[in-house]
């Protein structure tokens, strides 16, 4: 069931929380400590599935440790590296033979992090953008990593205003004739809706796409999936063009991320589509410059509440349904109550038109 | 580190304020930010953007003379910290008080910024002229090891151009007007006997040391007591252990000779930007071991024995 968080701008902190009943009050979502929490049973990417060979690769999440490689075109995820002597125990996450549950899908490799016995395809977030089967060209995907945990980057990317002044060089600045935020939710994802009325052109569309005009219309989503930390970033420019993107922040440690990024710019021109997946590069670099001093001060409980502003709607709801999800898991209830392989295109406004596969 | 929150710390020289860029600071484990505002007043804030934690010196100084954090642009005055504007939100712009940084105090004279976390403590008052010569170091190394290092041995921690720390002391450490007051005897470098054998030394470094703060003013005299050199040290406990130091120096009345010309031209002083851990491992504690006494001493007598208005 989606609800609709419609809650007006307020600066009280002691404020009702948003529309929904949450147990969790805003004085609590305003001292979050992201750096607790630890999501489990969820599929996490964790390769782009030409990154995966005969040769295994390490990576991480929450520490844990993956070793992917290929045998007979399928991958294996092991928590050992076929070389290594095993003297330290198998964790609770892996099979008999120390093998985590994978598959492949959109052209990116999935781990399965939890009950092995809970892993379920069903549970494996929709991204209807991406063909299924995957196969988009290599140069539209990059991997990036953040110095700060998957919920701060996350947050970093919910709260759109922060492009305006860190990504202005690439997106455009504020000005704009009006600004919209609207926020949807359920237990397992949380979706804000961006529109902007005559915002300054960006510039990397003025460049590489040859808009003209001063101005143009935008909507932008951002879809959390909550425990994969999984985001759909889809922004349709008018005039431009419809750029959808899968911006993972998996955990690979509670204070890095990595980024499996994908965008489809097959629908843009040539340039544009060389272009502006290169800007992962840029712009990841530009939210580094604030994330990573930001997420130290987010490890250890404080006091001091943050402030926010109606923009921040989504951001708060961000920040209350992971503590939500969180405290569930506490609690021993690992149970799906939302279905995130359901196709989210209407959610998202995906003009599905333009993405047969 | 827990500090005294009434203490004026020299934090910055007046050049390094300025309203093109913030200048990140640190009391301590408090981080501050630091501009020069449209009128050209310094003003300091904690630096962390109540909104989400940014650094604030990360951020630009505006026209309008409020420091704007670069993450969601959000702006606060220098004066009282409270938020001013939010990009986007033409129709609010008036906040409540809740919404503002930590704002802390601020006083600028004779060429240093200080700042108090305490912004409602009283300025302390400085009669001391602006030296032309100036340097900032950092050295890793804590704030009251740094004091104990000058009072051991002062070429630790910096070097006279000329002159050569000598190990005997004219005056060991004393409380004057709630200082701590050493002088040292100091020989002409690079020629001069051994100094355990000599009688007469020609010069002497005189330092006045804030017992809490630990600024100091050195004073190097020859044995006419012409005032050489002048110089303040300002040390200021930084972020994981770091000593934070700026001073300011100049030289005194013209000294005559080959030697007198050594101390003239560029400056004379140089502060170190690193202690040899070598020497300062073998380096005996014998004027510290005596000033930490000195120091608890002063600090259990009443206030106004080491005000710091008056003493610093």
């Amino acid at each position: 069931m989606l609800d609709i968080a419609d809650r007006p701008a307020s600066h009280d902190d002691n404020s009702a929380p948003p529309a929904g009943g949450s147990p969790i009050a805003m004085n609590v979502v305003n001292r979050w400590v992201p750096h607790n929490i630890v999501m489990r049973d969820s599929w996490f990417p964790v390769a782009h599935d030409y990154s995966v060979t005969g040769k295994p690769v390490r990576r991480a999440v929450y520490s844990n440790p993956i070793f992917l490689w290929r045998d007979n075109g399928g991958v294996v995820a092991s928590e050992f590296h076929p070389n290594e002597r095993v003297v330290r125990d198998k964790s609770d996450y892996t099979d008999a033979r120390g093998r985590y549950p994978v598959m492949e899908h959109y052209g990116v490799v999935w781990i399965w992090l939890g009950n092995p016995l809970a892993a379920d395809p069903r549970h494996l977030p929709s991204l209807p953008f991406l063909p299924p089967k995957g196969g988009l060209p290599r140069h539209m995907t990059a991997t990036v990593r953040f110095e700060s945990s998957a919920p701060i980057s996350l947050e970093n990317l919910i709260d759109l205003t922060h492009a305006d002044f860190l990504h202005a060089d690439v997106v455009g600045d504020e000005r704009s004739d009006s600004e919209t935020i609207e926020t949807f939710y359920d237990s397992e994802t949380v979706t804000m809706v961006r529109t902007c009325v005559n915002k300054s052109v960006a510039p990397v569309m003025k460049f590489f796409s040859g808009i003209r005009q001063p101005t143009q219309n935008v909507r932008q989503v951002i879809r959390i999936y909550l425990r994969s930390h999984c985001a759909i970033a889809y922004g349709r420019f008018s005039p431009g063009d419809d750029v959808p993107l899968f911006h993972p922040c998996t955990p690979e440690t509670r204070d890095r991320t990595r980024m499996e990024m994908v965008m489809n710019t097959s629908n843009a021109g040539r340039m544009f589509s060389y272009v502006m997946p290169k800007a992962g590069y840029k712009v990841s670099r530009q939210d580094s410059y604030m994330t990573s001093p930001q997420s130290p001060r987010y490890m250890r409980h404080t006091d001091r509440k943050d402030l926010h502003s109606k923009f921040d709607q989504a951001g708060q709801r961000y920040r209350m349904a992971m503590m939500e999800l969180a405290d569930r898991q506490a609690k021993g209830d690992f149970a799906y109550r939302d279905n995130v392989s359901a196709d989210c295109s209407d959610i998202i406004g995906l003009r599905k038109e333009l993405f047969q596969f | 580190m827990s500090l005294d929150t009434d203490l004026w710390w020299a934090v910055a020289r007046s050049e390094e304020v300025t309203s093109k860029k913030p200048l990140s600071v640190d009391i301590g484990d408090q981080p501050v930010v630091l501009w020069r505002d449209h009128q050209g007043i310094a003003r300091a804030l904690e630096d962390r953007c109540p909104h989400r934690r940014a650094p604030l010196s990360l951020g630009c100084i505006r026209d309008n003379g409020l420091i704007q954090c670069g993450y969601h642009g959000w702006s606060y005055d220098g004066e009282t910290g409270r938020l001013k504007e939010i990009p986007n939100m033409k129709d609010q712009q008036k906040f409540p008080p809740l919404y503002k940084a930590n704002a802390f105090g601020v006083s600028e004279q004779a060429g240093f910024v200080r700042v108090c976390l305490n912004p409602k403590a009283e300025a302390p008052l400085s009669a001391d002229p602006k030296y032309g010569y100036i340097g900032t170091v950092n050295v890793s190394c804590s704030h009251q090891e740094y004091l104990d290092a000058l009072y051991d041995d002062p070429a630790l921690i910096l070097a006279i151009r000329g002159v050569r720390f000598s190990p005997y002391i004219m005056s060991e450490l004393h409380e004057e007007g709630g200082m701590l007051v050493m002088e040292r005897s100091c020989q002409w470098h690079p020629l001069h006997w051994p100094s355990h054998f000599v009688a007469e030394f020609p010069l002497t470094l005189l330092t006045r040391t804030h017992p809490l703060t630990g600024e100091t003013h050195l004073t190097l005299r020859d044995d006419a007591f012409n005032d050489l050199l002048h110089a303040v040290l300002s040390p200021v406990p930084a972020a994981r252990g770091v000593t934070a130091v700026r001073w300011r120096a100049e030289l005194g009345v013209r000294r005559p000779g080959l030697r007198g010309a050594m101390l003239r031209g560029v400056n004379p002083l140089t502060v170190l930007s690193s202690i040899d851990g070598s020497k300062l491992r073998t380096t005996k504690p014998t004027v510290s071991l005596h000033g930490e006494d000195l120091r608890n001493a002063l600090l259990d007598a009443p206030q106004d024995t080491h005000d710091q208005t008056v003493a610093a």
